[in-house]
């Protein structure tokens, strides 16, 4: 069993200021005679601020993916912020088919890609989801789970689409093994060759209609890829290191599965479980040649609300949102205690405010806040 | 020469049949004749609005309680066959705000009657007649169908697409607008119907809307259907200098636009089961304004200043960054104004699905706000507050722009004139 310290709302952040410097004091003396206590990276947050609407011209919706630029190449400078758009500008999920890119310099919001809907080489055509990387190469990959009536019932399996540095399709990556590329990526990014961990939540999903089951038939995929000089990326092996996870299709939020990922020390790959509410951990997540099932629950229930996106702070904490209220949660993976919970999406237009808002999440390039999407509103929003 | 539709030589109007009614009302005491004419003065003064004049009707006009619009396209084949229109159309709406049937009502009932008679007896109820050109006027699918493409004001521009625009083809555009607004809803509906009529061959309708307002107590803000008062901080329409600024088009305009007025249409689908599910201290958040009185946030009296700077105990600020009426403060948009003059709507329900968490579907009113708003220049007024808001504004979540327009209203009209004539006459 986990457990959990306090939970501070938007309306607290000057509190939780004054919190962070008495609790940063307190740890001093302390710290002179036994090993330091993780500090809570959320204890430093103070405020959130919109930065933009993630509306690109073409009217799509839906915010999901995060990533924030590793290197400027194209029309890409390196800090900038990418987001994927899941719906389109009819508000049907599954349809959505543009990238944009803030500017956190300029403040301004372009439009990287706009993909066709689509492409023959991707089954069902183009959806973008929150599986996005950007490589040090400038090559984007991101993952697609379409639909032609905005939801799971008219389905396709989807791809990984590579973008070149302007935003133009390089290729496609589908194969039995891929399946409404759902989650945020994890990537490791050695330049000439990378390892990407993709979840997958369309095995066996259907139609939303009625009252589905839970499938627990999804899967986490290691991809690894060379990048020879000035071409895009080829697959050099797929491993499915995790299966068993749960997918649901919902009407509402058209599937719920197994959604954040991110890597840890001791080569452990975090994977956010949002039908088992919990969060698990994936050993030997690079070299491991078969799968380690849903791997081991590090957390669950308590402050989880249906865990979405999820990314590493400067502490090693987990930073975890939540799909049915405002909150991201920020978790201690070595010990599994829920350390404590910020109401990032107060918006009382939902019960409980912010549910069904959130979804992805990035950490900015200095560590000192982390981008989110406020889904209903269709911003970008920095907490530091 | 006399003219060959006298009054005297055809059926009753409606101002006679008021008449009428006033002469058997004082027919039970002395000097009835002498009271059913001060009777009818009276009533007319009381309900009519001018027609001709150095404005259009229905602008600056204290707002009636009913509005039914109608957006037409032309089908016109020449020039002429739209001033043919265009001058039935002044000829009848300058009768019917003065109370008259469109037409004389004729003896002869063998044929069809110059005027469907649904508002005979009827008050005119401050009827105004307010029409606009939209773009298709002036051009159409790339056709100058009427020799008019250079003549199309600089202002008349296309409306951007706003963030989250649903607009509906059916529920959009048009080549000519008409509002009519009283203060009965079968004058309204009667007077579009004529025109309509009179249109035929000319003109097809395109889309209409319907609109009211609640039997607010003069000197107050009417409540929109979210509970909240709702034009407070509009443009005093009674001080000219004001609407000289703001509304009416200047030297800047073609000369058959001078104290005209450019006029934003959007049908504004407002998702009132989400909204009524809504703590109040919520709505207020993202209205800005209390509730009840109308007062802004942080102020206790309704038409009290918006103090956007003003912030609580803890530096939030009291008015929150994306109110409602924050983000359409004229000091948040470089001093931009406009005057906003829009109606509840309410079509029944339909089955629809919610664009925000938690997304429901089902059977939801067809309801919402019918929002006007009239400018000297839409690119200053409606286009420049209406982008941040489109981006930011709280109220997003429960509303849903689905339809719409932008027309030029031209200046008033001079009795013997005819709509817009100058716009043609020099053409």
């Amino acid at each position: 069993m986990t457990g959990h310290r306090d939970i501070f709302s938007r309306d607290c952040g000057r509190a939780t200021l004054l919190g962070a410097l008495a609790a940063f004091t307190a740890l001093l003396p302390q710290a002179a005679t036994s090993a330091p206590q993780p500090a809570s990276f959320l204890e430093g947050i103070h405020r959130q601020t919109t930065l933009t609407s993630t509306v690109p011209d073409n009217g799509d919706q839906n915010p999901y993916a995060i990533v924030v630029a590793p290197v400027s190449a194209g029309s890409i400078q390196k800090d900038d912020v990418l987001v994927t758009n899941f719906n389109n500008a009819g508000n049907l999920q599954g349809l959505g088919t543009t990238i944009v890119d803030f500017n956190p310099t300029t403040k301004k919001l372009s439009t990287f890609a706009t993909l066709p809907r689509d492409l023959p080489q991707c089954p069902g055509g183009v959806g973008l989801t929150t599986a996005m990387t950007m490589l040090k190469t400038g090559w984007v990959i991101v993952g697609s789970a379409p639909s032609a009536d905005g939801t799971t019932a008219t389905k396709g399996a989807g791809c990984l689409i590579v973008l070149d540095q302007n935003g133009k399709v390089a290729g496609t990556i589908a194969n039995d093994k891929i399946n409404m590329p759902w989650g945020n990526m994890a990537t490791i990014d050695d330049g000439q060759t990378a390892t990407l961990f993709v979840s997958n939540a369309g095995f066996g999903v259907g139609s939303p209609e009625g009252d589905p089951r839970v499938v627990n038939a999804e899967t986490v995929l290691r991809i690894k890829l060379s990048i020879p000089d000035g071409k895009p990326p080829a697959v050099v092996d797929e491993t499915i290191v995790g299966s068993g996870f749960g997918a649901q299709p919902n009407k509402d939020v058209f599937v719920i599965g197994p959604t954040g990922l991110a890597l840890g020390p001791n080569d452990t790959l975090y994977v956010s479980d949002a039908t088992g509410n919990r969060i698990t951990a994936i050993w030997d997540a690079t070299t491991r040649d078969h799968s380690a099932g849903v791997g081991r629950t590090v957390t669950k229930d308590g402050l989880l609300q249906r865990p979405l996106a999820m990314t590493t702070a400067p502490n090693g904490h987990l930073l975890v949102t939540n799909a049915q209220n405002g909150q991201v949660v920020e978790v201690d993976p070595a010990s599994g205690e829920q350390i404590r919970a910020r109401w990032i999406d107060p918006n009382k237009a939902q019960k409980p405010p912010g549910s069904g808002d959130l979804f992805g999440i990035a950490m900015t390039p200095a560590g000192d806040g982390f981008y989110y999407v406020e889904d209903e509103a269709n911003t970008l929003v920095l907490a530091r | 020469m006399s003219c060959p539709f006298a009054p005297a030589r055809t059926g009753p109007s409606r101002r006679s049949l008021l008449a009428g009614a006033g002469g058997l009302l004082a027919s039970a005491g002395v000097g009835a004749s002498a009271r059913a004419a001060s009777q009818e003065v009276a009533v007319d003064a009381a309900a009519r609005e001018m027609f001709f004049g150095e404005h259009q009707g229905g602008i600056a006009t204290s707002q009636q309680a009913n509005s039914y619009f109608v957006a037409f396209d032309l089908v016109a084949k020449t020039r002429d066959e739209v001033t043919t229109m265009l001058r039935l159309w002044t000829d009848a709406a300058a009768r019917m705000t003065a109370g008259e049937t469109a037409s004389p009502l004729g003896q002869d009932l063998s044929t069809e009657g110059p005027d469907g008679a649904s508002a005979l007896g009827l008050s005119p109820a401050r009827l105004t007649l307010t029409f606009g050109f939209g773009a298709g006027l002036f051009m159409k699918d790339g056709v100058d169908r009427y020799r008019l493409a250079a003549k199309r004001p600089e202002a008349l521009v296309d409306l951007p697409k706003f963030n989250g625009d649903q607009l509906q083809p059916a529920r959009t555009g048009g080549d000519i607008s008409v509002q009519a607004c009283a203060d009965d809803p079968q004058v309204t509906f009667h007077a579009v119907r004529e025109l309509d009529r009179l249109s035929y061959g000319a003109a097809q309708i395109r889309w209409a809307q319907s609109g009211f307002l609640p039997r607010t107590p003069p000197g107050e803000t009417p409540r929109n259907l979210m509970g909240f008062k709702d034009g407070t901080n509009n443009p005093r329409i009674s001080d000219p200098a004001t609407m000289n600024k703001i509304i009416w088009v200047g030297a800047e305009g073609p000369d058959w636009m001078r104290g005209g007025s450019y006029v934003v249409f959007r049908r504004i689908r407002i998702a009132l089961e989400h909204w009524d599910r809504m703590k109040v201290a919520f709505q207020e958040e993202t209205v800005g304004r209390k509730k009840y009185s109308g007062a802004p946030l942080g102020a206790e009296g309704e038409f009290d200043p918006v103090d956007l700077d003003r912030t609580d105990a803890e530096d939030n600020p009291v008015i929150a960054e994306n109110a409602h009426i924050r983000l359409a403060a004229a000091a948040q948009n470089g001093g931009a104004r406009i005057l906003r003059r829009g109606y509840s709507y309410n079509d029944g329900v339909n089955f629809t699905t919610e664009r925000w968490p938690p997304w429901r579907q089902g059977m939801e009113y067809d309801a919402g706000l019918f929002f006007v708003c009239y400018q000297r220049d839409p690119r200053t007024g409606f286009i420049k507050v209406f982008d941040k808001m489109a981006k930011f504004d709280m109220l997003n979540q429960f509303v849903t722009h689905v339809g719409g327009g932008l027309f030029a209203c031209p200046g008033g009209i001079a009795e013997g004139a005819f709509l817009g004539q100058a716009l043609f006459d020099r053409a």
